[in-house]
């Protein structure tokens, strides 16, 4: 407030600068030799971006490092550059002159903004910001020693309209001490760092196809994000101008984009999630622009039938479309196991096996059923990535883990397994038996169909991979991938089909058919399970219970109707018709805004109690002679997230916590609380995760940054 | 498996959201490939096509005379010098001006007379752009930003004038000239080394 008068003055003055300049740049020729004298040094003139610098302690410790802060600030209307300038414009630069025993390390800019002039992007700050950098001293230095420290600073300050390259020659001195920082220092400190990205810590990967780069970061699905930008600190890979398209899922972030150039190496950026915070981020180069031309085979073969042959594809990328290729048809034949898909495909196994006899039946089912799965995975495929691109024209913010999906496979999972057991038939002949005599190439067809529908749930582990190459794939290729998912899946019957050797090792078919069916009924049913703890994680009990009635009066009708098949009714169907009246019902009753908005993506509840991390309670703690185990994490942090799954929220771990009188202190960086931010830095950790554990009296032990029980657990026996 | 489950529903129904900008630049030119042809005035009213110029070189050069960019090169003399070179091996030099009308450096036809007599500058033409048409097609960001289209047409370079990304005087004699360097190699007959650079200098200031 007292600085009012001057703060009034200077905004006049930027006005009446920004007016002078918009006249010189009218009269276009007479500026040529004034605009000259503003290029390099004021000679009492004020430059448009004032620049001073900051210590965060004056008298920093021999052997210490100290921050420095650049102080930047913009006359209004003006802005500087970001480390990338963007299209347009220069970063800054400083070159030091330094006494000996003084190190200079790199600047860090804090996350800048998106200034669009004309169609031409520039990354910039308006508005006072302030570049970080550490500056070392050496253990050699005696208290008391003055430091002169002088840089020539250079920078480029622009309007909408003009710009003015502007440098500055700055002189401070530091004096050797105790190290002691002020208050109120400490407080814009603790400000300018928080606006500096925080590192992800784990690597996002990039791929460009023809004009199109695609960017996949590893984000877990339930960190919100507000006004996410890509800035890429590496020129020659994005065009910055184009829009940026965001898709997530599977804990991955895409952002689409348009290419500039070829691209290659590695990109360094920053994604921004939110006003002022962002994460900063290495991206390897996946897949080369190849994929592009790989797309275009991709379609040939789908289309024409032809094959790969005349696909001009660099030899690495082949390389890495078959890995993901073989992870998808090697995740479909294990799925051929699993409680989802085995009851089915045994029961189907079998009854080629019965027709045992004519060779060209056999293959011609394993051929119709391979046909339906497949058709039937790039159905859903198809389906998945259609709802991407279609969202992506309507801008559709879809409920990532939506519980209606879940409930309309609980009720399909239901109606199976009610059906295994023989509770009631479909049509009017047995489904075991319809599956075994029926036959036909339709049939057949039919059963893979329900394979690859029965399946989709099971399929995501052995899929995680290379679901994400589907993602990043152009969509042809996202297809293929599908393909081989379908081609695992029904691998072993079409070599059931083509090896009549294998046919006769299948058991004879009898009385035991019937029995096995019904066994089989009991994984569908713990399918089943499985899919209600899921329900009861996204919508809470309530809501479960109303979706299990619904389960409960679909599950009555049909042993209704099972009844009156068996006692011969004419209309024997007629329950049909309630019991998805009553699927229906639940289905439009269920609660979609869920009682845990913390999702399944992250473990909502706590095993191991923790307490929030302050220096005060760690030191209190610390003083009482307690053992205290400290972690530091944020909701973005894939690395943070695993640790907890597998090893802190455990019983093992919680149990042995509790034995030791262990206290624990849970730090949450998320937005980067300026407190945990000092901790790490005095643990020479830019970013999260960190464990660390304090044994009584003990020196504090850093734990690594991947967990076990075992790990955690030895600390404290 | 449960966790995985959801996730494979997620990824079916991801959340997407477009993040629009207003109107980017549009689709640039492609190095090693056909230039765009375009026809603009110059500063003696002429008409001048690029098509006119096939079986020549042509250098393109995006120009602010109140960019302090531009003010580098041509107050050291370096673009003059760069200029001339050119125009010895029979290059033809087209200065594009595409700043609209009230924006930083939008001058007369007289003025950019004056300004070429005054700087000694040895440009072919002084072309006006003031629609930025041209400018947009080419995806020049910058003044100044470079072009060069080889005797068939063929776009062999675009960006900077030089390597150093300043505004200091001093670096341009520590810098490589990529035009200069571009234009020997095809005096030469070799291929172009360097296609591309990253342009720098103050954003090309187009009327929307």
């Amino acid at each position: 407030m007292t600085d009012f008068p001057t703060a009034r003055f200077r905004l006049l003055s930027g006005q009446i600068k920004a007016v002078i300049w918009a006249v010189i740049a009218m009269l276009a020729i007479a500026p040529f030799a004034s605009a000259t004298a503003q290029v390099g040094g004021f000679g009492g003139v004020e430059p448009n971006i004032n620049a001073r610098f900051v210590a965060e302690s004056d008298t920093p410790k021999a052997g210490e490092t100290v921050n420095l802060a650049l102080l930047m600030t913009p006359k209004p209307t003006w802005h500087g550059y970001w480390i990338n300038p963007g299209d347009a414009g220069i970063p800054t630069t400083l070159d030091w002159t330094v006494p000996e025993g003084v190190s200079v390390g790199e600047l860090r800019y804090p996350v800048p903004e998106t200034l669009i002039i004309a169609g031409i992007m520039n990354y910039v700050y308006e508005g006072e910001y302030a570049l970080l950098l550490p500056v070392t001293l050496s253990e050699d230095l005696a208290p008391g020693t003055v430091l002169p420290l002088s840089v020539k600073a250079e920078w480029l300050a622009c309007t909408d309209e003009v710009c003015v390259p502007e440098n500055q020659t700055l002189n401070f001195t530091l004096t050797v001490g105790d190290g002691a920082i002020d208050d109120a220092r400490k407080g814009r400190f603790d400000a300018w760092r928080g606006n500096l990205p925080a590192p992800l810590g784990s690597e996002a990967q990039y791929s460009v196809s023809g004009e199109t780069v695609r960017i996949a970061i590893p984000l877990p699905n339930s960190v919100e994000l507000e006004d996410v930008y890509f800035f890429s600190e590496t020129d020659g890979i994005i065009d910055y101008s184009a829009p940026q398209k965001l898709m997530r899922g599977d804990d991955m972030l895409i952002i689409e984009t348009g290419a500039y150039g070829a691209g290659e190496g590695v990109m360094q950026g920053v994604l921004r999630i939110g006003e002022h915070r962002g994460l900063s981020l290495t991206a390897k180069d996946a897949g080369e622009a190849a994929f592009a031309g790989f797309a275009d085979g991709a379609s040939d073969i789908l289309g024409n039938g032809k094959g790969g042959a005349d696909l001009a594809l660099g030899e690495s990328s082949l390389t890495i479309f078959f890995i993901a290729f073989g992870g998808a048809v090697l995740g479909g034949l294990l799925l051929n196991i699993f409680p989802c898909v085995f009851p089915i495909l045994s029961l189907k196994a079998i009854s080629l096996a019965k027709a045992g006899g004519a060779a060209s039946e056999a293959r011609r089912d394993a051929l119709a059923y391979t046909a339906g799965i497949i058709l039937f995975c790039l159905l859903l495929g198809g389906a998945m990535l259609g709802l991407r691109a279609l969202g992506a024209e309507i801008g559709w913010g879809f409920q990532l883990q939506d519980p209606r999906i879940i409930f309309v496979l609980l009720i399909l999972f239901t109606g199976i397994a009610l059906n295994l057991a023989g509770l009631f038939e479909f049509g009017t002949v047995s489904v075991g038996n319809d599956l075994a005599n029926k036959g036909g190439a339709q049939g057949a067809f039919w059963t893979g169909a329900l394979a690859a529908l029965v399946a989709t749930p099971c399929s995501a582990p052995f899929m995680a991979g290379a679901m994400g190459a589907a993602i990043l794939l152009p969509p042809a290729a996202g297809l293929l991938i599908f393909v081989g998912l379908g081609l695992g899946l029904a691998l072993p019957f079409l070599l059931l089909g083509f090896i009549p050797a294998l046919r006769k090792m299948m058991p004879k078919p009898g009385a035991w058919m019937d029995k096995f069916r019904k066994i089989m009924a009991v994984p569908m049913f713990f399918s089943v399970l499985a899919l209600i703890w899921l329900l009861g994680q996204q919508i809470g009990n309530d809501g479960l219970l109303l979706a299990l009635a619904g389960a409960l009066s679909f599950a009555l009708f049909l042993w209704w109707y099972g009844v009156r098949q068996r006692g011969g009714s004419v209309r024997s169907w007629l329950p049909v018709a309630p019991a998805f009246a009553a699927a229906l019902a639940a289905l439009l009753l269920l609660p979609l805004g869920g009682a845990v908005s913390g999702s399944v993506g992250v473990s909502s509840n706590e095993t191991l109690a923790s307490e929030p991390f302050s220096y005060d309670t760690l030191a209190s703690l610390r003083s009482d002679g307690r053992p205290v185990f400290a972690y530091f994490t944020a909701d973005w942090c894939i690395t943070c997230k695993a640790n907890e799954a597998t090893a802190l929220q455990r019983t093992a771990t919680a149990d042995a916590f509790a034995a030791a009188d262990v206290t624990v202190l849970k730090g949450d960086w998320t937005r980067q609380d300026a407190e945990i931010t000092r901790y790490l830095e005095e643990h020479g950790r830019s970013g999260v995760p960190l464990y660390v554990y304090y044994a009584p009296g003990g020196e504090p032990q850093i734990l690594p940054q991947v967990l076990t029980v075992d790990t955690l657990t030895a600390l404290v026996s | 498996m449960s966790r995985k489950f959801a996730v494979a529903l997620a990824l079916g129904a991801s959340a997407i959201v477009a993040t629009g900008f207003s109107v980017p630049l549009v689709a640039a030119q492609k190095t090693g490939q056909q230039a765009a042809n375009f026809t603009l005035t110059d500063a003696n009213g002429k008409s001048v096509s690029l098509s006119q110029f096939r079986g020549k070189t042509v250098v393109l050069e995006w120009h602010n005379p109140g960019c302090p960019f531009v003010q580098k090169h041509y107050d050291s003399g370096n673009m003059q010098r760069t200029q001339a070179a050119a125009r010895k091996q029979g290059v033809v030099w087209l200065t594009i001006n595409s700043g609209a009308k009230g924006k930083q450096g939008d001058i007369t036809a007289k003025q950019a007379r004056a300004l070429v007599a005054q700087q000694k500058a040895r440009s072919s033409h002084y072309l006006f752009d003031r629609t930025g048409k041209v400018g947009k097609l080419y995806a020049a960001r910058t003044t100044p930003h470079m072009y060069i289209i080889n005797a068939k047409g063929i776009l062999v370079y675009q960006g900077g004038i030089d390597s150093i990304p300043s505004a200091r005087v001093d670096d341009i004699k520590k810098a490589r000239n990529h035009v200069t360097g571009a234009l020997n190699e095809i005096a030469s007959g070799k291929a172009v080394s360097v296609k591309r650079s990253r342009p720098y200098g103050c954003s090309v200031k187009y009327a929307s």
